[in-house]
Parts: structure tokens; C-alpha cells; sequence
């Protein structure tokens, strides 16, 4: 098989939870205040190869979301360790981190710009990233005068189109009407058929996972309770 | 140590994002309004207006200072507390503000105060050059003084840049840290002698608690350079107190850096 590209090892995320923003507050000063502690992740620990695709199933509070902001490097594990080789691409929530004030061109400049990609090879994906994202005339208006759904056509557009080595994707293609979500997905199975790039797909539709991912891991309350292939993940998740 | 190593380190290693997302930042406040960028310079015009206005009509106390007038008194200490009000709140302010760059992306959090920063000291510039044709228009070349201006100026960026940082970090996990701040903001105005000579008050010990604020220790450094007509060097005192409330600053922003850089991203 191929190299690790990301690996979890004994990963344990606790979020701590006050009584209100005052007593979080007081508790930079002293180890005395109180709290209750939740357990997102509980000793989570799995190995993910390059070229894999991956579906992650849970019910709400599964810690689906915790596993994949810890993968983004937005949040840090509480114990354990989490390695990742690769430029992360997630479509978290697809809508976030515009500028409303700038237009959509300005916007894919910016977000570019934060990733750290250089100007040059920004100049080569923006008519790809504009031509996908299908939002006319409306390219170089204010982002604040779209709609959702081409807010969402936009953050997907760029998302796909940076060549990313590991693309997160989380509820995302639910959005938009058929054809956009048909062309999203034409374009991630395009992406995928390298096999350089990893796939990380968060749904609770168990359709859409077959169809992008063979392998699937099943969480419960912070845990681990199935790894393997697709077909059974999914019977195990339903059953 | 090993904090400040972390920060610097990101700071190399986005120094290109930085100048883009400051960049980014000034065109943003500006935009979406007709005007755009010239209330940049109004809100500052009008302000000044109001106090000199004040003082050397209502007050009856606006005579003129060191043989200068105190309009270019005024305007010379008044110029660089744009900037210093600015950040004590729009720096504390900062992090929340820019709270998708936390949540959603992977960011080093203590670059956001800087391109916060460096934004808007780039209306401070334009503003300094303002001040400097004023001083001209009254007859007042710029002379070899002026040459101070930088160092002044990287005092003051240095200063309310690793403010911010503190502050953020706090305001980020509390908003009443960040009223807070807001409610101070005037008073801090009014205490540090913006808009009248410190060094007329005649208690001592009122005098020596303001030599370490620095607020009034950057006012009175650029009062050096356009009214005073002297030498950093000739005011060890004043460079002594900055290193000292610079040094409290880092310790404060290391302390809080290493205490929330991990949880901020959970609670906002």
C-alpha cells in the first residue's frame, strides 16, 4: 500500500465546558473553577493512505466534525498526536471565510492568497475555478450580493480546483441544484482517479458515500466502531 | 522563549500572507461606502477640529506651546493617537473579527494582530504626511529631527502589535474583556495627555505613573521630533520606561499565546 498520509495515534479530544463565558474566563487565573468535560474523540487512533477515500458515518455528536478539524490543523488534539502529510482542501463550510465587500474574483485572489499559494500558479487556476463555478456577470460583483447557493458554487470551485492532496468534504455537495451536483461530483471523481490525491468524506447518506469512497469508518460517541470496507461500514451503520 | 520562537517562526513563514491580508484589510474597511477611502482622513480632520476648536475658544486654555501654535501642538501628539486608539480596541477586537480565519482554516493566530496592525498603519502614514505639509504650510520645514520619526513610529507599531495579540487572545474567549477595553478607551484618551502637556501636572507621582504609559511616552516622542526639537538619547528616562512596559507586554502576550493558542479555535 501506499505512505501514511494521515495518521491518528491514541487521539483524545476533550472540550471543556463551563458554566458560562465568566467562569471560562476566571478559570485563566484559577484551576478551581469547575467544569464538565466532553469527550469528542476517545482514544481514536487509524491510519489513512495516500489515494484512499474515506467515509466517515456517525449520528450528530459522533465527533465526525472534531476528527475533521483536527485533520485541518484548526483545532489540536488534547492527547495523542495527529500527523498529516499533505495540502489540506476542505469544504467545511463552503460559504465561510469570503469577504462580502469583495467580489468573487477579489475573493478567489484572497483565499489563494491565505493558502499560500503563489501569484503566478493563482493566475493559471482562476479561469478554471471561474468557469466552474458558473456565476456569470456575477464574478466581479461583492460577494454579499450572492446568493447561498453561489456562495457555495464559488467555495466549492476553489476547493476543488487548487489541486489539493487532500480533500475534505462535509455535507457539501448537498448544496446547489442537480447539475451543479453532478458536475461536483464528475469533478471529484476526476481528482480521485490519479490516486494522489485522499478523500475524506463526512454524510449521513449512505448513497453518497458509496459512490465516492471504499473504505468507511463508523463512529459512535467518539469512538471507533467499524473500519473496513464500504459495503459492510454501511451495513453495520444501518443495522 | 520557545513562545516567542513559535510566533516569529510564523510570522517568516507567512510574511507574504501578511502584507496580502493587510493589504486586504485597509480595502475592506473602505469599501461599500461612496466616499471610500477619504473618511479615512475625515473622521481624524473632524475630530482634530473639535478639539482645537475647543480649546482655543471654549477653554480658553489653547496658548501657544514651546512658541509653537497649539494647533501644531495638538495635531503632532493627535496624529499617532489614531493609530494607538485603533488598536487598543480595534486590536482587541481583532481576533473575533477575523474569527473564520480561526475556525475554519489553518492559520497561525498570532499573525492576525500583525496584518491588523500594519493595515492600519498605513493610514497612520498617510496622516504623518499630512501633518508634515501642515507644519510647512505654517513655515516649519522639516529638518533633521524628522529622522526620528521611524524610530518612533516602530516603537509604536511594536508596542500596540503585541497588544493586540494580548488583547485578542483575551476578548477572543471573553467579551467583557473587550468592553472593557472599550469602556477604557476614553479615558485612556483623556489621562494621557493627547491634548494637554503632561509635564504641567503638578503632582509628582501622577507624572510617574504616566511615564510608563505608552500612550503618553509615543505622544511625547513625536512631540520630540515636531515641537521639542530633541534627541531620543536626550530622553533616556522615557526610552528606559518603554523597554520596561515593552518587556511586561511580551510576558503578558507569551502568557496568554501559550495558555489559549489551542483552545481558542473550541470556544469561538
Amino acid at each position: 500500500m501506499g505512505e501514511p498520509v494521515i495518521i491518528f495515534d491514541h487521539v483524545t479530544k476533550r472540550y471543556k465546558l463551563y458554566k458560562n463565558d465568566r467562569a471560562r474566563f476566571m478559570s485563566l487565573f484559577s484551576k478551581r473553577v469547575r467544569y464538565k468535560e466532553n469527550r469528542a474523540s476517545n482514544d481514536l487512533s487509524f491510519t489513512i493512505e495516500k489515494g484512499e477515500s474515506v467515509a466517515f458515518l456517525g449520528k450528530n455528536g459522533a465527533g465526525k466534525s472534531t476528527i475533521l478539524k483536527m485533520i485541518t490543523g484548526v483545532s489540536y488534539p488534547t492527547e495523542g498526536e495527529v500527523i498529516v502529510n499533505g495540502r489540506v482542501s476542505a469544504l467545511l463550510e463552503l460559504a465561510a471565510g469570503f469577504n462580502m465587500e469583495f467580489t468573487g474574483r477579489e475573493n478567489i485572489y484572497l483565499k489563494c492568497n491565505i493558502m499560500g499559494i503563489d501569484e503566478r500558479e493563482i493566475k493559471n487556476l482562476e479561469e478554471d475555478i471561474v468557469k466552474f463555478a458558473e456565476l456569470g456577470d456575477y464574478i466581479d460583483q461583492p460577494v454579499r450580493t450572492y446568493s447561498s447557493g453561489m456562495k457555495a458554487r464559488l467555495g466549492f470551485a476553489i476547493n476543488v480546483n487548487i489541486d489539493p492532496e487532500i480533500l475534505i468534504i462535509d455535507e457539501a455537495l448537498s448544496v446547489g441544484d442537480r447539475n451543479f451536483r453532478k458536475k461536483c461530483t464528475k469533478k471529484v471523481k476526476e481528482i480521485m482517479r490519479d490516486g494522489d490525491v485522499t478523500l475524506l468524506f463526512v454524510t449521513h447518506s449512505s448513497s453518497d458515500a458509496k459512490a465516492f469512497c471504499d473504505r468507511g469508518i463508523v463512529l459512535e460517541k467518539g469512538k471507533v466502531k467499524f473500519d473496513g470496507n464500504i459495503d459492510e461500514a454501511i451495513k453495520f451503520y444501518e443495522g | 522563549m520557545k513562545t516567542i520562537q513559535t510566533i516569529i517562526l510564523d510570522h517568516v513563514v507567512y510574511k507574504k500572507q501578511i502584507l496580502k491580508l493587510a493589504k486586504a484589510d485597509v480595502t475592506k474597511t473602505y469599501r461599500g461606502s461612496a466616499f471610500g477611502w477619504a473618511w479615512a482622513i475625515i473622521k481624524p480632520v473632524v475630530t482634530i477640529f473639535v478639539f482645537w476648536f475647543a480649546f482655543s475658544y471654549g477653554l480658553r486654555g489653547g496658548k501657544p506651546v514651546d512658541g509653537y501654535p497649539y494647533f501644531l501642538w495638538l495635531i503632532a501628539g493627535f496624529i499617532p493617537w489614531f493609530y494607538m486608539s485603533e488598536m487598543i480596541t480595534g486590536g482587541a477586537a481583532c481576533i473575533r473579527a477575523n474569527s473564520h480565519m480561526v475556525t475554519k482554516m489553518k492559520f497561525p493566530i498570532s499573525v492576525i494582530p500583525t496584518f491588523t496592525s500594519i493595515s492600519k498603519l498605513t493610514i497612520h502614514i498617510i496622516l504623518l504626511a499630512i501633518v508634515i505639509v501642515i507644519f510647512m504650510l505654517f513655515g516649519y520645514a522639516p529638518d533633521i529631527y524628522y529622522l526620528q520619526i521611524p524610530l518612533y513610529m516602530l516603537m509604536m507599531v511594536l508596542w500596540f502589535t503585541i497588544w493586540a495579540l494580548f488583547a485578542g487572545l483575551l476578548s477572543a474567549i471573553s467579551r467583557d474583556f473587550l468592553n472593557l477595553v472599550r469602556a477604557f478607551s476614553t479615558a485612556i484618551f483623556w489621562m494621557s495627555g493627547i491634548i494637554y502637556n503632561v509635564n504641567n501636572i503638578d503632582v509628582h507621582w501622577i507624572r510617574v505613573i504616566l511615564n510608563y504609559n505608552p500612550v503618553t511616552i509615543i505622544a511625547n516622542g513625536y512631540r520630540h521630533i515636531f515641537i521639542d526639537k530633541t534627541w531620543f538619547f536626550e530622553d533616556l528616562m522615557g526610552m528606559r520606561c518603554y523597554f520596561i512596559v515593552l518587556l511586561v507586554m511580551i510576558v503578558l502576550a507569551c502568557w496568554a499565546y501559550k495558555k489559549l493558542y489551542k483552545e481558542i479555535a473550541d470556544v469561538m
